[in-house]
């Protein structure tokens, strides 16, 4: 395998998300506030397009975090450094 | 598409050599002298008393009494695997094997200079690896599973599964098959305890779900069932160079000493060294009871003085578990050329950096190239964030 990897890979997490479609938990911990949330498209001339709906959201426990989901696969993930 | 060559319990063949038959009796590869006491690939046979590879020799045993333990060669079948690498590459395939009896390379390409279709790669792979069972899939996992079930000692000893089918095929498959995987090898009892038995199971559930509860793996397993894989990483064709010498009867001490020192100088009389130095080097004994051992060395500065490599190889030879018959030394990685050119003007920094350089190169050749890196900026303005930055292997200024 190429020993050459990308830094801040997107990392599965669980989500549970409100009505609007935003995170309401994110791992269990209760989602206080939704700083940002911005639309990525990208590749979309491409096969395999590519389309996520970051939030930075603020946890109860006071951390910050950046959670997006898969537009297409419907799946979240977490990712630092977005 | 992908093909898969596969030789079951090919150790275990190498090792039993011209006692075949033995095969069809319960018999295993007993443990590496002065290694833990467990058992290495096992006979169907043995299979059957419920004997697994990886068992503790007195477990197996009270299993199966009559139990055949057979002496390992590792060098034997490091060799015979290498020259079936070999025979592959000699048709032109590009191949990825990470255990000796399991190999991969990719069909596209090939076709062209074997009768234009898959049928004449697959027959030239056969003659390249006779005894060999045959499959291939658009994946490397499926192909991994059309040649377990291809049909031995059948005069088609091969399985093609098509682009389409590979998720049907794939379905009915338990998902035990996820541990020809190692990274993957602790998953299949996990889904069994939660009821999902088949690779059609794990693929019906959604990838967010099994994403989850399992991470990457999990998403790895998931792509793998749907009959998706990883590209193939093919290996780069090597420059064998090896030296051996057969021994008087009980050689031991001075005289093993004596049959190194010949060994190393052979070694670095070799033109294919072309004026490198040695990094690290295999040294290999065949027994005279049989059976063979083998131990890599890697110098902790890459040399080409001979009195140095003896004296890192010799200490290694009082650790025969047996007399030896032939002596073998293999040079598995070369280092950088053995004349340093000296500078007019000396640099203040130049010794550090080569400190560091030769650091960094000792720490990869120990734990792989992935043990020092360094962060490359690829595109730092993208949008997404996994693809401005990579990690990549350090290689450091001499």
């Amino acid at each position: 395998m190429s020993a050459a990897r990308r830094l801040s890979p997107p990392r599965p997490v669980r989500v549970e998300k409100g009505p609007e479609g935003a995170p309401e938990t994110v791992s269990g911990e209760a989602v206080e506030a939704v700083l940002e949330d911005w639309v990525v498209e990208d590749r979309w001339w491409t096969g395999r397009p590519l389309r996520r709906r970051y939030f930075e959201v603020l946890l109860a426990d006071g951390r910050d975090a950046v959670v997006f989901i898969d537009l297409t696969s419907g799946c979240w993930f977490a990712q630092r450094s977005a | 598409m992908v093909v898969c060559s596969l030789v079951p319990r090919f150790q275990l063949l190498a090792a039993l050599g011209e006692r075949r038959a033995l095969l069809s009796e319960p018999s295993a590869l007993a443990p590496e002298p002065g290694r833990g006491q467990f058992l290495g690939e096992v006979s169907a046979a043995a299979e059957a008393f419920g004997v697994t590879p990886g068992m503790r020799v007195g477990e197996a045993l009270s299993r199966c009494p009559a139990l055949r333990l057979v002496a390992p060669d590792p060098q034997g079948a490091r060799e015979q695997w290498s020259a079936a690498l070999d025979a592959l590459e000699g048709i032109g395939a590009e191949v990825e094997s990470d255990l000796p009896g399991t190999v991969f390379f990719a069909a596209s390409g090939l076709t062209g200079i074997h009768g234009g279709n898959l049928d004449g790669v697959l027959r030239a792979a056969g003659a390249a690896v006779p005894r060999a069972r045959l499959g291939a899939a658009p994946s490397r996992f499926a192909s991994y599973a059309a040649a377990l079930h291809a049909r031995p000692r059948r005069r088609a000893d091969q399985r093609i599964v098509g682009v389409e089918a590979a998720a049907g095929f794939l379905g009915p498959l338990p998902v035990g098959l996820l541990r020809s995987r190692p990274e993957l090898a602790w998953l299949p009892d996990m889904l069994e305890r939660l009821g999902i038995r088949t690779l059609a199971a794990l693929a019906a559930l959604p990838a967010a779900r099994v994403a989850e509860r399992f991470g990457h793996p999990g998403l790895l397993a998931h792509e793998l069932a749907r009959g998706g894989d990883t590209p193939l990483d093919p290996r780069r064709p090597q420059e064998p160079v090896i030296e051996r010498l057969a021994l008087p009867d009980a050689a031991s001490g001075p005289q093993l000493e004596r049959a190194l020192e010949l060994l190393v100088g052979r070694v670095l009389a070799r033109p294919e060294r072309r004026g490198r130095t040695v990094r690290a080097l295999g040294l290999s004994a065949r027994f005279v009871a049989g059976g063979t051992w083998r131990e890599r060395a890697t110098l902790r500065q890459a040399s080409a003085d001979a009195g140095r490599i003896r004296l890192v190889l010799a200490p290694r030879l009082a650790a025969l578990p047996a007399p030896a018959e032939l002596l073998g030394l293999e040079v598995e990685a070369f280092g950088p050329p053995a004349h340093d050119q000296g500078k007019l003007l000396e640099d203040r920094h130049a010794g550090r950096r080569a400190r560091l350089a030769e650091a960094v190169s000792q720490a990869c050749q120990v734990a792989g190239p992935g043990a020092a890196m360094r962060v490359l900026d690829v595109d730092p303005g993208s949008r997404v964030p996994e693809r401005r930055s990579v990690l990549a292997p350090y290689e450091a200024e001499r």
